[in-house]
């Protein structure tokens, strides 16, 4: 049976005294790829930033394998934050480093690995996104799909038991998008547990194993992509994806 | 010379941490009652004397070297206590601050014995005396001939100086101009700014022997017994050491060997005057960029290292270390650097070089912090994000991501930085520091020419500033390719 890998219980957020974030009760188990969509400003970025604490909960827990991060102090979060990466929809690559040193920083920073290993193991990975070739390119002189391919290949090199994506795409042109989803459904099919915000509702019908429908704050309604897509039960839910399958 | 308001602030600086305890510890107290002036120097070996060489025929350079009627007077005590002399080169407002503060010995420096240096020093007999004088153009000598024919005309001495005071009180409706060095003054008057120069009589010879179109009117103003002569300062309650001094002096006065001390000078100010064009004195200008640059280099890199401190401290969650940072940052940015400069060399036992060099450094530290929390600030929030969602911890996410980014944003604003620096060390002189300001007054005291020392030191500073600036484009835009 699969273990628990994430669970949040009551999770709440507020900027500024406004809620955004009302009460989410979620769990995440272990290889399971979920697929969070839902209206702009539904709170999914934030949601998704809480569950590695770059985002203070205002109330409410995360408990990843087994233990509460989220009151945890700033040194004990690092080792926890090393188990899971993150992907932001702007890429977010060190201007100041070329690609390969992008990958390899991490590890020899958090996880004490020579500069030889670190090297090593960054081409394999690089190799692994198709970008060999770009590991001496500065990231200003790629595209925004290499680039991207780059941060999950960056993310990948702790060994991440779980990988958040925030809109990997959203900021991609059309004809980019593609090299990335694919890169990132190979990760699933190696069994990766992946927590996924994205519009791309291909992705999330082929690829997840639940589809989360998040909107005003709170998870309205979740089910497989049959369910979601096919029957959708929540009224909200429908009325946006005829919206978005509209256009 | 007396120059007043400058000497209340210092003297000021000096009370204030004099009174504070933990400065007061390198200061040793001495009472009166058991006084060991004298054998204190004995022991030690050394008498230590403050000057401020530009002031001749009293103290000037000739090859870089002291020399004068002081010094040749100092030498005698030295001499006759049995010690080696040291000549220690400062500012003369800075020169009683010395005493106070055990720096040196004494000061001669052409010092009137007034009576409100009297309070913070005690005074040897009065070793000279060479009376008052107006410096004229050769071409008026036919309206000035003496100081009453000065009313409402335009007169010019140095701030704050005996001859400053004389002037103003004796000479009806006059129109004063102040300027802290005489060289200054000489300008004025060959520019016919002023129509007249209050001095010293030995000074204004010296200098009317080096101008053949000035000439002067000796013996002036009404003068009393204790608003004239120079004698030698000392710490308060050195009793013995001004007895001994005393000995000197008598014996100085009743041989007549200030005369000989007067010629002499003379003659040195000949090898000085020998050859005046600026190409000959040029190892004066050398070495003063030399230190400039020093300064400034220093200072910057040590103001780097402080100024990313700093920010970081500004910037930290931990409130108390903020709330430092941020008084340092305000308080440095809020006070003169000048009067840093002088805190830190006479409120703590360290060389003059080391105190400018500190003082331009945590200056300059300050600046550089608000630059760099600047440059910090406008990195992308995404940056810091994923260096922390990947593990990173926060001092890695600074080192290795975040301050590399900041540093290259705020490369120009450093070499700006750098580059004023380069023109605001100049404070340094102050305490002697040989840096380009302080010979420049140099080159001027030696040769009599106001002007040109000035130009020379302009082209220079303006050859460095424009050449580093340069320099700095060109890096810049090597690392945008970087
Ligand atoms: N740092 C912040 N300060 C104040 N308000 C914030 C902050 N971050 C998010 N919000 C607000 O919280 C709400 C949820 O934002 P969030 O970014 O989580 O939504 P989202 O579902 O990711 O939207 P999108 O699809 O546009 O990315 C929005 O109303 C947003 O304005
Ligand atoms: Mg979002």
């Amino acid at each position: 049976m699969p273990s628990m890998m994430i669970e949040t219980k009551g999770l709440k957020k507020s900027f500024d005294h406004t809620e955004v974030i009302k009460g989410i009760d979620a769990q995440v188990q272990q290889g399971q790829v979920i697929v969070i969509i839902g209206p702009s400003g539904g709170g999914k970025s934030t949601f998704l930033r809480m569950l590695n604490m770059l985002e203070q909960p205002t109330a409410g827990t995360v408990t990843f394998e087994g233990q509460n991060i989220t009151d945890l102090p700033a040194n004990k979060l690092d080792t926890v934050r090393e188990k899971m990466g993150m992907v932001f929809q702007s890429f977010n690559l060190f201007p100041n480093m070329d690609v390969l040193a992008n990958v390899a920083l991490a590890p020899q920073r958090v996880k004490g690995s020579s500069q030889k290993a670190a090297s090593e193991q960054a081409m394999t990975l690089l190799d692994q996104v198709g970008l060999a070739d770009k590991a001496h390119a500065y990231p200003a002189s790629l595209s925004g799909g290499q680039q991207q391919r780059v941060a999950i290949a960056r993310a990948l090199a702790m060994g991440p038991d779980v990988m958040l994506f925030d809109e990997p795409t959203s900021a991609l042109d059309p004809e980019m998008v593609g090299e990335v989803l694919k890169v990132m459904q190979g990760l699933a099919k190696e069994g990766m547990t992946m927590v996924v915000v994205t519009h791309e509702m291909g992705f999330a019908r082929k690829v997840a194993d639940e589809v989360w429908f998040m909107d005003g704050g709170v998870l309205a309604e979740k089910g497989t992509p049959e369910q979601i897509f096919d029957h959708p039960q929540n009224e909200r839910t429908q009325s946006f994806l005829a919206k978005v399958l509209e256009q | 010379m007396q120059k007043k308001w400058l000497h209340r602030i210092v003297a000021l600086l000096a009370a204030l941490f004099l009174t504070v305890p933990l400065l007061a510890q390198t200061q040793p107290v001495q009472a009166a009652a058991n006084d060991t002036s004298l054998a204190d120097i004995k022991k030690k070996g050394t008498l230590v004397m403050g000057t401020s060489p530009d002031y001749p025929p009293y103290e000037f350079l000739v090859n870089n070297k002291p020399v004068g009627m002081d010094i040749d007077i100092a030498k005698q005590i030295a001499k006759d206590i049995g010690v080696k002399l040291v000549v220690k080169q400062m500012d003369f407002d800075a020169l009683l601050v010395g005493i106070e503060t055990h720096k040196i010995d004494m000061v001669l420096s052409a010092m009137t014995p007034t009576p409100a240096r009297k309070q913070s020093v005690d005074f040897s007999n009065v070793y000279y005396n060479s009376g008052q004088s107006i410096i004229i153009n050769k071409t008026d000598k036919n309206i000035y001939k003496n100081y009453k024919n000065f009313a409402n005309k335009k007169v010019g001495a140095q701030t704050g100086s005996l001859q400053y005071d004389l002037v103003k009180k004796q000479i009806k409706g006059v129109k004063m101009t102040g300027l802290t060095k005489v060289t200054d003054l000489i300008i004025a008057l060959k520019t016919h700014k002023i129509d007249g120069i209050a001095t010293e009589s030995a000074v204004a010879t010296a200098y009317v022997k080096n101008n053949p179109d000035l000439m002067v009117l000796n013996h002036q103003f009404n003068l009393s017994e204790t608003d004239s002569g120079s004698a030698i300062a000392f710490h308060k309650g050195s009793g013995t050491l001004v007895a001994a001094a005393n000995k000197t002096i008598a014996k100085i006065k009743k041989n007549n060997l200030t005369e000989k001390y007067l010629a002499d000078a003379g003659k040195s100010l000949k090898v000085n005057v020998a050859d005046t064009s600026m190409w000959h004195y040029r190892s004066y200008f050398i070495k003063g960029v030399g230190y400039t640059l020093l300064i400034s280099l220093i200072a910057v890199l040590i103001g780097v290292v402080l100024g990313t401190l700093l920010a970081l401290s500004r910037l930290s969650h931990f409130l108390p270390l903020k709330w430092l940072a941020t008084a340092y940052v305000e308080f440095i940015r809020g006070t003169p650097l000048m009067i840093q400069v002088m805190f830190l060399y006479f409120g703590l036992n360290i060389p003059a070089l080391t105190a400018g060099v500190a003082g331009v450094a945590m200056n300059s530290g300050a600046y550089v912090a608000e630059y760099i929390r600047g440059g910090i600030d406008s990195v992308p929030k995404g940056q810091v994000e994923a260096a922390r969602s990947l593990g990173l911890s926060y001092k890695d996410t600074m080192r290795y991501v975040i301050l590399p980014q900041a540093l290259k944003i705020i490369w120009p604003s450093l070499g700006n930085e750098f580059i004023s620096l380069i023109k605001e060390s100049s404070i340094v002189s102050v305490i002697g520091v040989t840096d380009l300001i302080y010979q420049l007054r140099l080159v001027q005291a030696a040769t009599y020419k106001g002007i040109a020392p000035y130009a020379v030191a302009m082209v220079i500073y303006f050859i460095l500033v424009f050449g580093l600036t340069r320099l700095l484009n060109f890096a810049e835009r090597k690392m945008q390719h970087a």
